[in-house]
């Protein structure tokens, strides 16, 4: 892997300067907790390096809650979007193969794809319910991203992983290529820590290639007994990062918007004539983890769950997925 | 390389005529404002402007690219806007989408149809096409079952496929009125009048969930094997282009991979009778 270094200071200033022609998101720690936010001058120093994870999935800037897919947009600015966890990049993959399918693309996606770069951050420790590696994602992106950013004291390197990351870094007159065998080690004891923190807190859960035949093995008690806490309120799979369902909506002239669904919500599935397989909120619930760990496997390529927590820490009824499967695995 | 065909937006079609099938079915002849064509089997996304969209299985003939006819039962919200639609009206389609039925691979055999309530629609279009290519067929057999008389639709082509030749049609009521002087029972009952050489047929069967089921269940017991029975899933699909998961059974966007399977396909898994 090719790395470059540049002084945090030098960075802050080249964050500034491209402030000028793209729009950058950031991860940013406020007193609410962690998430993207579209940055300012003023915002650069606050900027958040190597903590996972934003409360965000980096989905919701590719796929808009809502929008009308019938009408032409004006381009819109290119964007930055830096500090990405590696899950989140894992998870952008599953949507790449749904979105930028040969025979169907979806252009409003691959505009905002083809319009963004991605600066993926490693992470430095864990958060709560992090286990990514549990599903042979790593804490830090070598594929994917279009670059990676570690902050050392007052350095920062990036690592080049795509052709689009190295067109962009090289622009940068003030990023130098990184010899220094030293930092490198650094970076990869930083990796190989956290890594440690991850399984030694995942110890009992069950791998990615497991996780599809537990949950199409489960009976009917297992999903009645942790579906009773749900409420069907969706917020799950609005957090996830692969979650893309979703319902078009028409309005006059023909006009079509696009709204995020859920197959957690009522009525899903339901066909005229009022046949709704999903009728019953236990099997809502089975439907999701069938989709992930079971069925999306059996049709991409891409992981389906990235192992980002996000859907253990967004549940009202404290549901923890990881408990679950835990329990299957006994 | 990807195009930048814009993948949600309608074609408009201009709604012609509208012909009353039965109490709650009507059909509507749509002239596209492109030429459009389809295959078999496959359906499209037909939308009333501002109301709503919903997946239809055209039942015209695939081989007339002019015109189009969609053949739609009043059971839901958009369904109910369609049937209060008068011609020259524009209605938008999206498609056509999904696998339809792969007629060449019908060649020499004998055909066998079964279908029920509003199957019929789908099973129209596709005996269409099975008459272009007869020349090829050993023979076509359609058993139909409506829940009453009245509910039977497009009944002149029950006449029609009986004086075509290799062509037969049988016809069935699950509740018979004063007129009816033909079979009663559930379409299935209708497979123990005919004669037909289950080694050498296929067997197509399109009508509502627990038809499907249990018209799958008696064609295996009467010895078909699960490769030669094709299947048209029914679900809700939204978008028709294997994205928003509203179709999903199992492994399968049934928008995409189906709607035509065959049982083989998809007898591994539970989902499909749920």
């Amino acid at each position: 892997m090719q790395y470059k270094s540049i002084t945090k200071e030098e960075w802050d200033k080249t964050l500034e300067h491209l402030l000028l022609s793209y729009a950058i998101f950031a991860s940013i720690d406020n007193e609410f907790g962690q998430d993207y936010e579209l940055i300012r001058p003023a915002d650069i120093a606050r900027i958040s390096y190597n903590k996972p994870k934003p409360a965000t999935s980096l989905k919701s800037f590719f796929l808009p809650v809502k929008e009308n897919v019938t009408s032409e947009r004006a381009t819109e600015k290119p964007r930055i979007i830096l500090g990405i966890p590696n899950c989140d990049i894992e998870g952008l993959c599953l949507l790449d193969e749904i979105y930028l399918d040969k025979e169907f693309n979806d252009i409003f996606y691959r505009k905002r794809r083809e319009n963004t770069l991605l600066i993926s951050s490693d992470c430095i420790g864990i958060q709560e319910h992090c286990h990514c590696l549990s599903y042979n994602v790593k804490p830090y992106s070598s594929k994917n991203a279009d670059l990676a950013v570690i902050k050392l004291e007052g350095t920062i390197v990036l690592r080049i992983i795509t052709g689009k990351g190295k067109d962009f870094i090289e622009k940068i007159p003030a990023a130098r290529s990184l010899e220094d065998k030293n930092l490198i080690s650094v970076i990869e004891k930083e990796q190989l820590s956290t890594e440690t923190l991850l399984a030694t807190s995942n110890k009992g859960l069950p791998d990615y290639k497991k996780t599809g035949k537990l949950v199409t093995e489960a009976k009917a008690e297992l999903w009645e007994k942790y579906s009773a806490r749900c409420v069907s309120c969706g917020a799950c799979t609005t957090i996830c990062p692969t979650c893309t369902c979703f319902l078009l909506i028409d309005k006059p002239g023909f006009e079509k918007v696009k709204q995020m669904d859920a197959c957690q919500y009522p009525g899903f599935e339901r066909v005229a004539g009022g046949e709704d397989a999903l009728f019953e909120l236990q099997n809502r619930f089975r439907n999701r983890y069938m989709c992930k760990y079971a069925w999306k496997p059996g049709k991409f390529i891409s992981l389906a769950c990235t192992g980002c927590g996000r859907c253990i820490e967004a549940c009202i009824g404290k549901i923890n997925k990881n408990e679950i499967f835990i329990e299957l695995a006994k | 390389m990807l195009n930048n065909k814009n993948i949600y937006k309608p074609i408009r079609a201009k709604l012609t005529n509208v012909i009353d099938e039965s109490q709650l079915i009507k059909t509507f002849v749509l002239v596209p404002e492109d030429k459009f064509s389809f295959k078999t089997g496959q359906f499209i996304e037909l939308s009333v402007d501002g109301i709503g969209e919903a997946p239809f299985t055209p039942s015209s003939s695939p081989l007339v690219t002019e015109k189009l006819e969609v053949t739609v039962m009043k059971t839901g919200y958009v369904t109910e806007y369609m049937h209060m639609l008068k011609p020259g009206v524009e209605m938008g389609i999206r498609g056509p989408y999904g696998r339809g039925y792969p007629v060449e691979k019908f060649f020499g055999k004998e055909v066998l149809i079964l279908g029920g309530g509003c199957g019929l629609a789908p099973i129209r279009s596709l005996l269409y096409a099975l008459e272009d290519i007869k020349d090829r067929l050993v023979k076509v057999i359609l058993c139909y079952g409506s829940k009453t008389p009245a509910d039977c639709i497009y009944k002149p082509l029950f006449d029609r496929l009986n004086s075509t030749e290799k062509f037969e049609a049988h016809r069935t009521v699950d509740k018979a009125d004063e007129d009816w002087d033909g079979s009663v029972g559930v379409a299935t009952t209708l497979l123990n009048k005919i004669r037909i050489n289950i080694e050498n047929s296929v067997a197509v069967v399109c009508g509502p969930p627990i038809m499907m089921k249990f018209g799958a269940i008696r064609l295996l017991e009467m010895g078909y094997k699960d490769d030669q029975i094709y299947l048209s899933m029914e679900k809700n699909m939204s978008c028709g282009l294997g994205k928003c998961g509203h179709c999903m059974m199992g492994e399968f966007f049934v928008c995409k991979d189906g709607p035509v399977f065959t049982y083989d396909e998809i007898k591994h898994n539970p989902e499909i009778w749920r």
